[in-house]
């Protein structure tokens, strides 16, 4: 093992990412990701697993690509124009950028809650039940009912909003209509969540529940999370990642990232040297 | 050669703060270096005004330890440390204790140099004293220094020489046993002069955890019981 | 401490400065908008008062025999009969029996211009809707011809206006109004007739009509058309030199002087595919040329404004891009493409120069009932009137400004209400 304090802040140019990237028991595997916007590379060369079950957080400094390539998990990315992913991203063997895939269905299967709580501007049950009715999930009126409340009893929300299940869901608070976007993102029974910065615009209460509500997710849903928080990765994620300027530079659990850090560049930046 | 640096923090304060809970921890260091060697002078020199001193000052060891403490918290509570912040911070609260041990022992064997002062005896056991107080004034210090340079090659080496100690306090025991066993007379003294060796034994352990506890901030390794 | 005092010494200075210019500034803007609400005060006040009296219209009571022989009809069912028949005389015999003293070919000719012309064509009517009068006496307020209006109006106000009037028949009105035959009333023939070369009988139904059904057309075009090429531009074209092209030959498009779209359809609609002159249907496909870059720059705009945030957790949860526009960006965006539509329709309500191209000009008495009638336009209504040289066509054009800003009115209103109403906030 390197130590970290034999290392510079400089990064060589053929960086090897240090850590444990790589899982047993992947649930999906990417391998030498490259990403361009345009001309301009985002990601360089990442490879990395993602484990069944685990929540794994992505930490770096604003623009180090872990928003880009979170959204490259479910292919948010080609929405963008002029953006150009490379290399392999597989999920259970299957390769998500295959020609034959439809990202509809990629979608349906790996859910997405956003940094700002953007619940439809409908109601809260509208809100829940539109992606089982796009998907066809649900026949009957009594079908649409039971995924409604199992879903919100599942992002904890059901006790708070059970009797207002009409009216808008943008009248609720910020927190709650953060919980109400992973009700709706979990409604369509993903097997992959991917949160950009899911607390970043919540009160430390609602952070806090919502941190909660990831720890009991975890136990039937696989979780990447982006964050600007380094305590948060620490208090939610089982494995930590951390991005610099596009290049994976660790891959560690979460305990040894936070009290060890392998890399001189995660060991300042969790350490608030820069970032 | 390691270097470890606890500044460029972007919050300037907070390269303050670690900087004062190391120079203070030092400060303290330099008085528990200083209170083992005027109880080891108060015995070889049956001065019982230097060990009463050394008692006396034992109570602004304790109150640096709780100071130190303090700040520690301080600085969890406020810039939550992560990685060598944190180790560094963990490191200091643990060695204030080893340090303010290190003070208490230093202190019993003032007291120690109190009752053996007012014996006027032969000088039995005096040169097993002075060997184990050379070897373990020496570790203390080796390791305060290493501290002071977060040097992590030096504490390996400092924590082999306790090892050395230890051979030496088995040794003194067997010799000071002798000495009861030749001349019962003597075994009052003799079991004095076994309170001080076992307090010098003592400190040199809590040295070596001083030592342990540098290797952990900078290598981030736990070496403890190994 | 000095430094301190001095700077502070100067912020008050400058202070003072500062809020003289506000208030200075206050004023200014004070001053702009009551000039702006002075002018439109002033138009108002102008409109109304040259045309309320155009909403009343004098008519003078006589009593009517409809006598069979007179007319020269025996049988109201037969066509021929009632086309040949002398209507004119049922108003002229009646006007004769209240004048009885009126002798000479050229008084009796005055006399008889009391009344308006198309007199004799209204009785007929009314004979026609309630046959069992045939034969019978009836009173029934006639309408009276238009400089007789015009003069009867001005003397009830008190400043007598007798340019065209003989002294004649200035003593017959003194002497009808002495016994009440003679009156203002309701002038429903504004509301219900076309235009004629008579003040009297003109009125604004037929370019009403004519407005009604070209703005139908345009809307029916230029809204899907508009919203669809809106949503398209936003959601689905790449970004690329092609659109950019487009984007600004749209804005262009909307700063054209709208006369060019006239000419244009001149040349493409009418002599290109043929379609007939004056109609609607031509009407409406120019105004829909005119419309189009204001539906599409303001459907892009409220397109604009629905928040990315909705659009990446529609994407997210996996709706398809359609799906997303259908579903979330269409109801969030429509309030704001309505307001747009409203107000270029209410654009096009108050266009003139493109429908003159393309024939929508022309003289028409007849009331347009479909989109294939030759019709003209509210706007180009007061062009013909305020040209036309009767005096009594002066009340009339304010009139029909009347109307026509009334409609205007009620769909900006219906635009910021709508806005207001279908708005959400997110």
């Amino acid at each position: 093992m390197k130590l970290a304090s034999e290392q510079t802040l400089e990064l060589d140019e053929g960086h090897v990412t240090v850590g444990q990237s790589f899982s047993d028991d992947p649930k999906m595997t990417m391998r030498n990701i490259n990403v361009f916007y345009a001309e301009k590379q985002a990601i360089y060369d990442v490879s990395i697993d993602i484990t069944k079950n685990e929540v794994i957080a992505m930490i770096g400094p604003s623009g180090c690509g872990k928003s880009t390539f979170l959204r490259t998990l479910n292919r948010m990315n080609d929405t963008v124009d002029g953006c150009r992913v490379e290399g392999d991203i597989c999920m259970d063997g299957e390769n998500l950028y295959a020609p034959n895939l439809d990202v509809v269905e990629l979608r349906a299967r790996v859910g997405m809650v956003f940094q700002k709580p953007n619940p439809f501007p409908k109601s809260i049950r509208d809100n829940v039940t539109y992606g089982p009715k796009i998907h066809g999930l649900a026949d009957t009126r009594v079908d649409l009912d039971e995924i409604l409340e199992k879903s919100l009893r599942k992002a904890g929300l059901w006790e708070e909003v059970k009797d207002r299940l009409d009216q808008p869901g943008t009248g609720l608070s910020g927190g709650q209509q953060q919980r109400l976007c992973i009700a709706r993102a979990i409604a369509v029974s993903p097997e992959v969540i991917l949160m950009d910065e899911p607390c970043s615009a919540l009160d430390p209460i609602a952070t806090a529940k919502i941190e909660e509500l990831i720890e009991e997710l975890s136990q039937n849903f696989t979780i990447a999370i982006v964050t600007h928080s380094m305590q948060q990765a620490a208090r939610v994620s089982h494995r930590t990642a951390y991005f610099h300027l596009g290049k994976l530079i660790e891959v560690n659990p979460t305990e040894q990232v936070f009290t060890m850090p392998q890399h001189q560049l995660t060991e300042a930046y969790i350490t608030g040297r820069f970032g | 050669m390691v270097k470890m640096s606890f500044e460029n923090h972007i919050m300037k304060q907070f390269d303050d703060e670690l900087e004062e809970i190391r120079t203070r921890l030092m400060e303290m260091g330099g008085k528990v270096e200083q209170q083992l060697q005027h109880a080891i002078r108060a015995i070889s020199e049956a001065d019982s005004k230097l060990a009463e001193q050394v008692i006396i000052e034992d109570r602004r060891v304790d109150a640096m330890e709780v100071d130190i403490d303090e700040a520690c918290i301080l600085i969890i509570a406020r810039r939550q440390p992560a990685a060598s912040d944190l180790r560094l911070v963990m490191m200091v609260t643990k060695a204030v204790n080893d340090l303010e041990r290190i003070g208490d022992e230093a202190r019993k064997i003032a007291n120690h140099a109190i009752i053996l002062s007012e014996e006027n005896e032969p000088s039995v056991g005096y040169p097993e004293v002075r060997h184990i107080a050379n070897s373990v004034t020496k570790i203390l210090a080796n390791a305060l220094d290493a501290f002071a340079r977060f040097d992590a090659d030096a504490a390996i080496r400092t924590i082999e020489e306790d090892k050395q100690v230890d051979l030496d306090y088995k040794t003194a025991l067997r010799e000071v046993v002798t000495y009861m066993m030749e001349d019962p007379r003597s075994i009052s003294r003799a079991i004095n002069i076994l309170w001080v060796v076992r307090s010098l034994e003592r400190i040199g352990d809590h040295a070596k955890n001083l030592c342990e506890q540098i290797v952990f901030v900078v290598k981030g390794k736990d070496i403890r019981r190994r | 401490m000095n430094n301190r005092s001095d700077t502070l010494s100067k912020i008050q200075h400058s202070l003072t400065r500062r809020n003289r210019a506000e208030a200075r500034f206050r004023w200014y803007g004070r001053c702009a908008i009551f000039i702006g609400l002075l002018a439109v005060a002033v138009l108002f006040f102008d409109i109304i008062s040259k045309g309320h009296g155009a909403f009343r219209a004098t008519y003078i009571k006589l009593d009517i025999h409809y006598d069979p022989e007179l007319i020269g009809i025996n049988n109201l069912a037969d066509n021929e009969q009632l086309s040949a028949g002398n209507w004119q005389a049922l108003s002229k015999t009646a006007l004769r029996n209240k004048f009885p003293d009126v002798s000479g070919r050229q008084d009796k000719r005055r006399l008889s211009k009391l009344l308006s012309n198309g007199a004799g064509f209204d009785l007929k009517d009314h004979l026609l809707a309630n046959p069992q009068l045939l034969g019978k006496k009836e009173s029934v307020w006639v309408l009276a011809d238009d400089d007789i209006d015009t003069y009867f109006k001005s003397w009830l106000d008190g400043d007598a206006y007798d340019a065209r009037m003989t002294a004649k028949q200035v003593q017959w009105i003194a002497q009808l109004h002495q016994e009440d035959l003679i009156a203002l009333k309701f002038n429903s023939n504004l509301f219900s007739r076309g235009d004629s070369r008579e003040p009297e009988q003109a009125g604004i139904r037929g370019a009403v009509m004519g407005s009604f059904l070209t703005l139908i057309m345009t809307l029916m075009l230029s809204f899907p058309i508009g919203v669809s090429a809106a949503i398209y531009l936003e959601e689905f074209a790449p970004k690329n030199r092609w659109t950019d092209f487009i984007e600004v030959n749209i804005n262009n498009l909307a700063a054209v002087p709208s006369i060019i779209f006239g000419l244009l359809g001149l040349a493409i609609f009418i002599n290109f595919f043929h379609v007939p002159r004056s109609v609607p249907i031509v009407g409406g496909l120019v105004l829909t040329l005119m419309t189009l870059p204001t539906i599409i720059i303001t459907s892009r705009a409220a397109i604009k404004s629905v928040p990315p945030s909705i659009r990446e957790a529609a994407l997210g949860m996996g709706a398809s891009k359609y799906q997303m526009v259908l579903h979330h960006v269409l109801p969030l965006a429509l309030p704001g493409m309505l307001t747009g539509a409203i107000i270029g329709m209410a654009q096009a309500l108050g266009e003139t120069a493109p429908l003159l191209m393309i024939g929508m000009v022309a003289f028409i008495v007849d009331i347009p009932n479909g989109f294939s009638d030759p019709a003209t336009v509210l706007p180009v209504q007061i062009f013909l009137w305020a040209d036309s040289p009767e005096r009594a066509f002066i009340e009339k054009t304010s009139a029909a400004i009347m109307v026509l800003l009334s409609f205007l009115i009620i769909m900006n209103t219906s635009a910021v209400w709508l806005r207001k109403r279908l708005e959400r906030r997110w």
